[in-house]
């Protein structure tokens, strides 16, 4: 079950938060992330996520955060948050520490590779 | 979260800046150095040139300079050149672009893409990547590039990007060297690659003042034919006649020597670390190599932009701007004064209107509208076109590729006299 409360997830290293124009964006910059002919925009509620992200956290706190922060009843709090999560994380914005962590070795190894070679 | 593509959050933070001034948009050359030598292009340089190689922005500049660019809030980033791939460390520019999330396109004549160039960026992938093909056979090709093999490697770096389904755009300029594999071309990318296809008719002198290209460049009633072979410009021609018959003139609205994006929501900066309104226009240029992107956009750039015209030129009334090329920067580069009307463009304009059956409203002294010493010849042309006489698709068989020989009326004696090398 990829919504269970106690499974920590962290941003993907694949994506870059820009401002623009006042606009907070989620750019995918690498091959097999999101789709890399869109961006992602977020609200206030997503970015408050969006910032919780930036290291390991558990689904329950993200809930507990927002239900304090927006002061909203946490069954409704965690309705928005799992269906959050489960977006971002069926185009690859969010991801678990571990693959994360795969993910991050396997490519820029052979990044570095490519740049001493070329 | 909202998901948007890039087109559509682009126009929307187009329609919400309208009229302000946000450098979303720059264009960086990386080099003007180049392993092509083709007769048509407007900055080119040898790849052995070290005094240009010794001048380029050095790739820890170039990081610094990304890093200013975020912080002004630009997201839209070109690469151009020379060739991109010239240099060596083009790679390490461009990963760390990516990691700061620009939105890249990529021009490139692909004689360098390799595999592992070509693997790289299918793990980077860029935004667009844009390849210029000269001609659909070697001969063609490489007669305006100049050098043999050039045609087979352009054709490899195609495939390798393909193979990997990077998002490739093909376009061509159109010269007399390459016009008759116009058509050819364009079926090779829509029809076997299934990718787009744009013309480029624009050709310009060179940046250093030499007149050279315009000895490849087409002739007015070529450039328009060409237009005219599909449909679908028929009818987007026709859709900016109409739009700029039924409103004021653009020109006449303001009283700025500039009136594009340049300065507005674009800029860019040069191999050498100048910054400018757009790549072509290089008269006046401010260096951010120290590291004052913001400076200069603030400052200097924006003097730039709010400049005043000095002259009520046959532009300022025109009321067929939208079907014409002329710009401050072609201007530049054509008479070495951004004001002075391009002949060659006007000509060009008042034919498009012509051959779809615009009647140019009189803009004041204008040697191609009615009563003008050249408005027989442009409808004389606009017929030709249309009756299809001057038809693109017989533009086939061997053609005369010793560009000196075609086009010479368009040889101008002489520099633009804006610099002293001539």
């Amino acid at each position: 079950m990829d919504t269970a409360e106690d499974q920590v997830l962290i941003r993907s290293r694949s994506v870059v938060v820009r401002v623009v124009a006042g606009e907070t964006l989620i750019v995918p910059i690498r091959g097999k992330v999101g789709d890399l002919g869109s961006i992602y925009s977020l609200n206030g509620t997503g970015s408050l996520i969006w910032k919780l992200l930036e290291s390991p956290i558990k689904l329950s706190q993200l809930v507990a955060a927002v239900a304090n922060e927006f002061q909203v009843d946490p069954n409704v709090a965690g309705r928005d948050v799992r269906d959050f999560v489960r977006e971002m994380r069926s185009v690859g914005l969010v991801e678990s520490p571990t693959v994360a962590s795969i993910s991050q070795e396997r490519p820029v190894g052979r990044e570095d590779r490519v740049l001493a070679e070329w | 979260m909202q998901q948007l593509s890039y087109g559509t959050f682009s126009a929307d933070i187009h329609q919400r800046q309208a009229g302000e001034r946000i450098p979303v948009q720059v264009a960086i050359e990386v080099t003007r150095r180049c392993p092509l030598e083709c007769l048509h292009c407007y900055n080119n340089l040898a790849m052995g040139d070290l005094d240009a190689r010794r001048r380029e922005l050095s790739k820890e500049e170039h990081f610094r300079v990304l890093d200013e660019l975020v912080d002004v809030g630009c997201f839209w980033l070109l690469y151009t050149g020379g060739e991109i791939f010239a240099r060596r460390d083009f790679l390490e520019i461009y990963t760390y672009a990516k990691k700061k999330g620009f939105l890249i396109t990529l021009f490139t004549n692909g004689t360098i893409i390799n595999e592992q160039i070509a693997d790289y960026l299918a793990q980077w992938p860029p935004f667009a990547i844009e390849i210029t093909l000269y001609g659909r056979t070697r001969e063609t090709y490489e007669a305006l590039t100049a050098i043999p093999g050039s045609y087979d490697r352009c054709l490899r770096g195609i495939r390798l990007l393909t193979e990997r389904g990077l998002p490739l755009k093909l376009k061509t300029v159109a010269t007399s060297i390459n016009k008759h594999e116009v058509v050819a071309m364009r079926q090779f990318a829509e029809e076997e690659l299934g990718v787009e296809f744009k013309i480029d008719g624009q050709i310009n002198p060179r940046i250093d003042c030499s007149q050279s290209p315009l000895a490849v460049r087409l002739t007015p009633e070529e450039v328009v034919a060409l237009d005219m072979s599909t449909a679908k410009a028929v009818s987007e021609y026709r859709k900016l006649a109409k739009r700029d018959l039924e409103n004021p003139p653009n020109l006449a609205q303001n009283d700025s020597v500039y009136f594009c994006g340049g300065g507005m929501n674009s800029f860019a900066i040069n191999a050498y670390g100048e910054m400018g309104i757009c790549v072509i226009s290089q008269q006046e240029t401010f260096s951010v190599r120290e590291g004052r992107v913001k400076e200069v956009w603030e400052t200097s750039l924006a003097e730039l932009r709010k400049r005043k015209r000095t002259k009520l030129t046959k532009c300022v009334h025109c009321r067929i701007q939208s079907l014409c090329g002329m710009c401050p920067a072609n201007g530049e580069m054509e008479n070495g004064d951004r004001e002075s009307p391009v002949s060659f463009l006007c000509h060009v304009a008042h034919l498009r209107a012509a051959t779809i059956g615009v009647e140019t409203p009189s803009h004041g002294v204008c040697e191609f509208c009615a009563g003008g010493s050249e408005h027989v010849s442009v409808m004389e042309s606009a017929r030709r076109i249309v009756q299809k006489e001057v038809d693109v698709e017989s533009w086939t068989g061997a053609q005369n590729i010793l560009p000196i020989l075609n086009n010479s009326e368009n040889m101008i004696a002489g520099g633009c006299a804006s610099c002293g090398n001539h």
